[in-house]
């Protein structure tokens, strides 16, 4: 019995990564770190008032207090946690609506796919944070209307880029030789096309997800992201700019300090990641 | 006749982060006033990169390693970037195998003809807009074509004033780098016409770089056949087309398609270029050549004298009859 | 009619199913997204008459109450865009929000400008330098754009802020133009009406006031900027008419003019698209600065939900956005002869 088998790609294609990649990698392994063991980096609770307002940097609190008297490095810990659940979650939902229909309209092509793409084309022309904070302020506070307000600004990224390359492999020859031994629409989206956008996906991920972070920093910053008391970076960075002229530089310079290295780790892979595949487009 | 360029020993080589590349090795070639030597050899061969060697501008990671490239009495290696300037464009011109990526897309012929002569020369706008029209009148473009812009031009006419603007200052020196590779066979021999009436008529020396042996036989004065950045063979073209001393150069020879003695074989070289990272020891072309000897596997031939010819073979250690 | 002509007609032409689509997007998200807007902007207890009063300010419901079918509140939504109207605002006396948004744009348009011009003296004489020299000096320049890309605006403002304004106290925390100063209305851009009136006191004021908002936006825009005139030079030094024109004798000074001008078209289109960008930069910005421009006036009215203001700005925004590209695209053609085609 023969079968034709697609070339399949390796679920997680192996990527190598430049120094500055590596760098990268670091800082939002950092990150990463305080958001999963933040119980045991803290000693005090995040939205608790601990101390007396507006302490600089001491030993009983490395990053200081805020105006309420809550500890700053708990809150930075804790907003670690708020900001990767919130660009997790976002980048999922982006992904589960533009893969699919990203998928589904290049196969399908036709009338479906010419006013799916001009929907897709006109919010990707939107631009992204005016789009973010009409949908959040529409859906209101919280960690999922967050995260869908955000999700929807980054699907057109995702369905463009796995259309595209949907369109040019459905023309390869071990699709043709699928649907000539009579495998249905279905099994050959799933078994044939799908493996072989999954590098494609990889490389858009890394490549918005600094995107995501700054984004949703704004919201936050915004007031629309989390409701208070949650630690969240870009809220604290706004409640703290009031008290800038009164010199208290520790409520601003780390919660802003810490959307910088995340962001900044995601380019730095974005770029190494990106800069690879680029290498092996003009090697094959 | 006078040298009007002499190269010695010349080395150029590629440091990539892979290892190097030597794309011109130990070349030694002089062109005399109006002579035509063409400079033939596979793609990778380093036949390009010699050209580019010569005005020094093999691109990074290239470099010229050793040897001396002497242009009217002056060691072109040795000279300070901004007295090369002004050699390049004036005393020696330069023409590529892609008129259309060659010149700037976005500004009309006309002006980059004007830019090239009032670089080089004292004249103001108006005297130099008329040495470019009477340098596109000798190649045969109309005046009116002065203001067009290049993608509004054939692939013929674009050649043809990429030539003009080669030449117009009366250079001494004309390297053509494959100048015809991207034209119709008819448009193809015209501006072979055209670069040999420039020759005649401006006592010009012309360096055709090409990978076409019977075109640099139909249309040179001499031969140089170059082989893994090698010079195999540099000869008067009769002499090299009628009696080839190299195996490469019998080999080419023999591919080229003949319309008297139709052949019901076609011949090609067997094999493929060598790696140039790692060119095979001793002779470069043993490994395709089908005279090899056990000699060739192991020493370098070196560069002979014969009959007012060069050859780089062991064949002829002793003498022109040893030979096969 | 030449060809430059007819490319521009059609690409007018374009423009208004562009805008169409844009401002039906908008339409769809704020009345297709789940959850009552009204009930978000009075809250759960208001008494029924502010509800019923709101609903027929939004176009939910006739004057006697009862609902108008979604195609139909679109039709109307589009009808009142087409006569230039965005609205009424649910506040502040019922202002339309076209007038009120024409008060804050003039601020937004002189910081947009001068952020513009910080990013393209940084962006493009670093992504220059980059793309032409190569090697190490690129690398430089490389991770440059990507930290720069990455800086998250109020944060690096607040920084400017705190070492320019609070430890140095060099320049001004934050506004628009010292109190009292503000030069008579003409094109209602502060540093060129005080050159036209000739009020050098507010001129001054008004640039003491730009430069660390300016610097701000222009600092992270510039990052993008650097990487795409980064690229586009590599591009174009690879051509063969570099070699060419190098083999020509033509000197260094230029040939890095002919080489910005073929690296200027992907440059272009970069900065064109990244307008989006440079508007969603001027709002943060803004906030950060107190620059009383449309995204503090945006922001502010997010705060009162003051829902119908909200929209009609991100219309207004939508409009805009298409009509930039459009000049982008046509100034594209005007620089490129083979586009038209």
């Amino acid at each position: 019995m023969y079968t034709f088998r697609p070339i399949l790609m390796k679920l997680v294609p192996k990527v190598k990564l430049s120094t500055l990649g590596w760098v990268g990698v670091g800082m939002v392994t950092f990150v990463v770190f305080l958001a999963i063991f933040a119980p045991l980096l803290t000693p005090y609770d995040p939205t608790r008032t601990v101390g007396p307002g507006f302490q600089p940097p001491c030993w009983e609190h490395p990053l200081g207090t805020n105006k309420i008297g809550q500890d700053m490095w708990s809150r930075i810990v804790y907003g670690a946690r708020t900001i990767i659940i919130v660009v997790l979650l976002s980048t999922a939902i982006s992904m589960l609506i533009g893969v699919p229909l990203g998928l589904i309209s290049g196969y399908v092509g036709g009338l479906l796919d010419r006013i799916l793409s001009m929907i897709m084309d006109a919010i990707y022309a939107f631009p992204s944070l005016i789009l973010a904070i009409a949908m959040a302020a529409a859906l209101g506070p919280g960690i999922i209307n967050t995260a869908i307000a955000i999700a929807i600004v980054y699907v057109p990224t995702y369905f463009r880029m796995v259309r595209g390359q949907t369109l040019s492999i459905k023309e390869q020859l071990y699709v043709e030789a699928a649907r000539a031994i009579g495998a249905n629409h279905m099994t050959i989206l799933v078994r044939y096309i799908f493996p072989n956008v999954i590098s494609i996906i990889t490389v858009v991920f890394t490549l918005s997800v600094a995107d995501v972070v700054l984004t949703e920093a704004a919201l936050s910053f915004f007031g629309l992201s989390v409701p208070a008391p949650t630690p969240d970076w870009g809220f604290d960075l706004k409640a703290g700019h009031p008290y800038l002229l009164s010199g208290y530089w520790w409520l601003i310079t780390f919660p802003g300090l810490m959307i910088m290295i995340l962001a900044v780790g995601f380019t730095f892979i974005g770029e190494s990641v990106a800069e690879y595949f680029q290498a092996m487009e003009v090697r094959t | 006749m006078e040298e009007i360029l002499k190269m010695r020993n010349l080395k150029a080589y590629y440091f990539t982060r892979e290892g190097v590349i030597r794309a011109v090795d130990n070349v030694s070639l002089s062109i005399s006033r109006g002579e035509l030597l063409g400079l033939v050899g596979e793609s990778g061969s380093g036949k390009s990169s010699l050209g580019l060697s010569i005005v020094r501008l093999i691109p990074p990671p290239g470099r010229i390693v050793d040897g001396e490239i002497i242009f009217r009495k002056m060691d072109l290696l040795k000279l300070p970037e901004k007295e090369l300037r002004n050699i390049r464009g004036k005393h020696i011109g330069m023409i590529f195998q892609d008129p259309l990526t060659s010149l700037d897309p976005l500004r009309k012929i006309g002006d980059q003809l004007i830019e090239t002569i009032i670089v080089h020369t004292r004249v103001n706008k108006e005297e130099a807009k008329e040495i470019a029209l009477r340098a596109l009148e000798r190649v045969g473009i109309a005046p009116d074509r002065f203001d067009d812009y290049p993608h509004q031009l054939s692939g013929g006419m674009r050649q043809r004033v990429m030539i003009a603007m080669a030449t117009m200052l009366n250079p001494d020196l004309l390297i053509a780098d494959e100048p015809t590779t991207a034209l119709d066979v008819i448009v193809q021999s015209r501006i072979m016409d055209l670069l040999s009436d420039l020759k005649r008529s401006m006592k010009m020396a012309i360096l055709l770089i090409t990978h076409d042996l019977a075109l640099v036989i139909e249309r040179s004065d001499r031969v140089a056949v170059m082989y893994a950045g090698e010079l195999c063979e540099v000869g008067s073209s009769e002499k090299v087309s009628q009696e080839p001393l190299h195996p490469y150069t019998q080999l080419l020879l023999e591919s080229i398609p003949n319309v008297e003695k139709p052949r019901t074989k076609l011949i090609y070289i067997p094999g493929s270029p060598p790696d140039m990272m790692n060119p095979p020891a001793g002779c470069r072309f043993w490994p395709r050549c089908p005279k090899v000897m056990n000699m060739c596997k192991s020493i370098p031939p070196r560069p002979l004298e014969l009959d007012g010819r060069m050859v780089r073979c062991h064949l002829y250690n002793g003498g022109l009859e040893s030979g096969g | 009619m030449t060809s430059l002509k007819v490319f521009v007609i059609a690409r007018l032409l374009l423009v208004i199913p562009t805008i169409l689509l844009l401002v039906s997007l908008v339409f769809f998200i704020m009345r297709v997204m789940p959850g009552d807007p009204v009930i978000a902007i009075v809250g759960m207890k208001a008494p029924p008459e502010r509800v019923l009063e709101l609903r027929k300010a939004l176009g939910l419901v006739d004057e006697s109450g009862n609902p108008i079918p979604l195609p139909i509140q679109y039709l109307n939504y589009l009808a009142n865009l087409f006569r230039g109207d965005f609205g009424r605002s649910l506040i502040w006396g019922k202002r339309p929000v076209l007038v009120e948004i024409m008060e804050h744009l003039p601020a937004t348009i002189e910081l947009a400008i001068a952020g513009f011009l910080v990013s393209i003296i940084l962006g493009v004489a670093l992504g220059t330098l980059g793309g032409w020299k190569g090697g190490k000096t690129n690398s430089a320049v490389k991770i440059y754009s990507a930290i720069t890309y990455a800086l998250f605006i109020p944060w690096i403002g607040m920084m400017f802020q705190l070492l320019f304004a609070v430890w140095l106290k060099v320049l001004p925390v934050g506004g628009r133009i010292d109190p009292g100063l503000e030069p008579p209305m003409i094109t209602g851009l502060y540093l060129l009406d005080s050159i036209l009136t000739g009020r050098w006191d507010s001129f001054v004021s008004a640039l003491r006031h730009i430069i660390l908002p300016s610097l701000t936006l222009g600092l992270v825009i510039s990052g993008i900027f650097s990487r795409v005139a980064r690229t586009s030079v590599e591009e174009v030094m690879r051509q063969d008419f570099v070699i060419a024109a190098r083999a020509r004798g033509i000197p260094e000074h230029r040939l890095v003019i002919h080489v910005l001008r073929n690296a200027f078209i992907p440059i272009m289109t970069m900065m064109g698209l990244q307008l989006a960008l440079l508007m969603t930069g001027a709002i943060l910005t803004e906030t950060t600065f107190s620059w009383p421009g449309m995204g503090t006036f945006l922001f502010e009215r997010i705060e009162y939900r003051d829902y119908t203001t909200v929209q009609g700005t991100v219309v207004f925004f939508a409009i805009i956005i298409s009509l930039i590209n459009l000049v982008v695209d046509i100034l594209y053609a005007y620089i490129d002869p083979r586009i038209r085609y």
